[in-house]
């Protein structure tokens, strides 16, 4: 969707959730972030044969107990489901609100991967029988409405898919619902889950990338105290990496050097370049680089750069460069009205 | 057709159709399917794309795509690496296109698509690939490449020459109509005058056997909608598309309004992921909306393309809905389900059944639901059997999705 960020309302951030290889909380993913620690990463195999290489990720460990509620929705779900519902509901706690007044806008690249590879090796193996429980997880907005209908949301719910940074129009949708009077909150969620197919897929692309899974939420309203979505800036459009490179550098002109960048850089620099040179003549006080920590979670990752830099008290510049098709910048302004 | 005069600044703008793509089984473009209609004409036939022999239904409503290079500007190696799906969305964005007299994309501000499967069939083609291999294999990172749904959709983008990021929303069999809808809440938001909507989806063997599994498919192979004897849908594929415009960009720019969008609502059924609740309030509260917003009252409604699957369930809860919204009048509301033709698009049928409302309100007649033996007595609305030419000022559409997703749009006259 192509907007003027300029006409956007200003989107108060009310609320955060993360789930992360570092844990069920915002708190442990900006610690692990902020101190730089070292989650390991573990080798996830095929569910059925070998492979003569590594597929590795940073895993959400187990939830702790008690926290995901008990809910037949949830029993057959799968994990990136879980990791959506716990995210918003530490986004949602403290925040008085109407759930028929609340919209549910959610973001991924992969979604239910875990299911949908599982349901395809049943077609392709024991074709009669393949789970009919399973293909109805596999459908990419079976996690929003697992979520929907936990918090009891009976509003808009939309799950938007494709590119990593895509996080960037769904708060422009989420302003426009706020903005068009449909909801009073909106909850912008970006989930990913970790699996054999989507992890070697990801070493095409470099041998050592290491994937990540989990999920970041944002609950934004129009009016409220709170960090703010100051601007989205984008997209940025290219088609190869030559555009890509030249988008990178458009997009860091349109914001200011300042306080801090939250990056996407995961560490490998042939990935990392293009987007460390668009910002190397800015600035900034400080620099994070949570997929560096948390490993590369598509879908999540924006949304856990959003959820880091709002957490921060500075004025942040959130950098989500994509890989296919546009890259946008989100600035991310301290609290207060 | 009506030219509209631009509107005051303090209203909402009013949102015109201004151009209509459509592909399905039943043909390429408007004329293909208004004929189909009129021939009462259904697109079922075997599967061969893959194998079937385990399923309980053999039969969809496929796509044959022309053998031409559908890509004009682009190389034939990329044209090679486009999905089926997405080529049909084209064919679809180029009829819209020319009908709305837009010789180029320079002036559209957003591309709003639905989807359900996207390019499934890379995904699969990736998957079978490396159940063979314990090691890399060449030409992998291609598929992975092109298994991304914004990839096919960059592709799609330059071959229009269009620059921006395209949405994909993804509702399951809603993504059409709530796309349609997103980009009405866009224009009415003032954020943009002239936006690309629609939706489209391809069969694949994964989405067949999904809804197989489910034995949601009719083992007759053959859809019968609202018939008390129903046994399910049958799939189909295609694209729909509509060019929407404030009516002031398109006054502007000379073009030709064909219908009014003037209502949409969405809204979640928490009932169930797969089954809707039986009394379908949420559906109630979408059509209620939606008229509301379009100044309508049930009664004025000229024709509902429902959504209309076939399966037990649905059904009897779009009959439900249908008959608690139009209270009295439910028996003069006249209703189809063009899936009885078309078969279910699922991402692409919100979209493709809003063009086919634009359509009946453009020539004034109502398409048939096909294949009735016996009319369910719970479908108490006017259910139409056989084409018929009708005055139609207004036309609603539904679309329900796995997940709850509900959603109606309304379209009226110019």
């Amino acid at each position: 969707m192509m907007t003027d960020a300029t006409r956007m309302p200003p989107l108060v951030i009310r609320g955060l959730g993360a789930v992360s290889a570092a844990g069920w909380s915002v708190d442990e993913m900006v610690a692990a972030v902020s101190e730089r620690r070292t989650i390991p990463a573990s080798v996830v195999p095929r569910a059925d044969g070998t492979r003569d290489w590594d597929a590795t990720a940073k895993l959400v460990p187990p939830a702790p107990p008690g926290l995901l509620p008990k809910h037949p929705r949830l029993r057959r779900a799968s994990p990136v489901t879980r990791f959506m519902v716990a995210a918003a509901r530490e986004a949602l706690k403290g925040v008085e609100f109407d759930p028929q007044r609340l919209g549910i806008l959610v973001v991924m690249t992969n979604a239910c991967v875990q299911f949908t590879s599982r349901f395809y090796n049943e077609v392709i193996h024991t074709p009669a029988l393949a789970s009919p429980l399973l293909f109805p997880e596999t459908v990419f907005n079976a996690p929003a409405s697992h979520l929907a209908t936990l918090i009891g949301a009976s509003g808009p719910v939309s799950t938007l898919i494709g590119e990593s940074n895509l996080i960037a129009e769904a708060l422009r949708l989420g302003g426009l619902w706020l903005q068009n009077g449909l909801v009073d909150h909106c909850l912008v969620i970006g989930a990913e889950e970790a699996d054999a197919l989507a992890l070697e897929a990801m070493t095409y692309y470099h041998k050592r990338l290491v994937g990540g899974e989990g999920a970041g939420a944002l609950l934004l309203s129009l009016d409220g105290e709170g960090p703010r979505i100051a601007a989205v800036h984008g997209p940025f459009s290219y088609a190869n990496r030559a555009q890509r490179r030249s988008a990178l550098q458009h997009m860091a002109a349109q914001v200011a050097a300042g306080q801090t960048l939250v990056d996407r850089a995961v560490g490998i620099d042939r990935l990392d370049r293009d987007e460390r040179l668009a910002f190397s003549s800015l600035a900034f006080q400080t620099q994070h680089h949570p997929l560096e920590i948390l490993g590369e979670c598509m879908g999540a990752a924006s949304a856990l750069q959003l959820v880091l830099a709002a957490r921060l008290t500075q004025h942040c510049t959130v950098s989500l460069p994509g890989t296919g098709s546009a890259a946008f910048a989100v600035e991310v302004a301290a609290g207060g009205r | 057709m009506l030219r509209c005069p631009p509107q005051a600044d303090s209203q909402p703008p009013q949102i015109v159709v201004t151009g209509v793509g459509l592909v399905s089984a039943l043909g390429m473009g408007w004329k293909d399917h208004e004929q189909a209609f009129r021939d009462q004409r259904t697109g079922f036939g075997p599967v061969s794309r893959f194998d079937v022999r385990e399923r309980t239904a053999h039969t969809a409503a496929l796509v044959d795509l022309p053998d031409d290079r559908l890509f004009h500007t682009l190389s034939a190696r990329t044209e090679a690496r486009v999905d089926h799906g997405t080529r049909m969305l084209l064919l679809a964005v180029r009829e819209a296109m020319t009908q709305a007299a837009l010789p180029s994309s320079d002036p559209v501000q957003a591309m709003i698509i639905g989807t359900s499967a996207a390019a499934m069939q890379h995904g699969e083609s990736y998957s079978r690939t490396l159940l063979t291999s314990p090691r890399r294999v060449r030409g992998q990172t291609t598929c992975v490449e092109h298994y991304q749904p914004q990839t096919q959709m960059r592709t799609l983008a330059d071959e229009l020459g269009w620059q921006g990021q395209v949405m994909l929303v993804s509702n399951a069999c809603a993504s059409g109509a709530n796309a349609v809808g997103t980009g009405l809440e866009l224009l009415r938001s003032g954020r943009a005058q002239c936006v690309i909507t629609g939706g489209y989806d391809a069969i694949t063997e994964l989405v067949f056997a999904g809804f197989d599994a489910l034995r949601a498919l009719a083992p007759s192979g053959l859809p019968r909608p609202f018939d008390a004897e129903r046994d399910g849908l049958a799939l189909g594929e295609g694209a729909g598309v509509l060019v929407l415009e404030t009516s002031a960009h398109a006054h502007a720019r000379g073009a030709t309004p064909i219908a009014l969008l003037g209502g949409y609502h969405t809204a979640t059924d928490l009932h169930h992921l797969t089954q809707p609740d039986p009394a379908g309030a949420a559906a109630v509260r979408t059509m209620t909306r939606a008229c509301e917003m379009a100044g309508l009252t049930p009664e004025e409604v000229d024709y509902i393309n429902s959504h209309g699957t076939g399966t037990p369930f649905n059904d009897a809860a779009e009959s439900a809905a249908i008959a608690t919204w139009a209270g009295d009048a439910v028996s003069r509301v006249p209703v189809s389900s063009t899936k009885s033709a078309m078969g279910h698009l699922l991402g692409g049928a919100g979209a493709v059944e809003a063009g086919i409302c634009v359509l009946s309100l453009a020539g004034q007649w109502l398409p048939a639901s096909l294949n009735i033996r016996t009319p369910d007595p719970a479908a108490r609305f006017d259910l139409v059997q056989k084409f018929r030419p009708a005055r139609v000022r207004s036309a609603l559409t539904n679309s329900f999705g796995f997940g709850g997703t509900n959603a109606s749009l309304v379209f009226r006259s110019v």
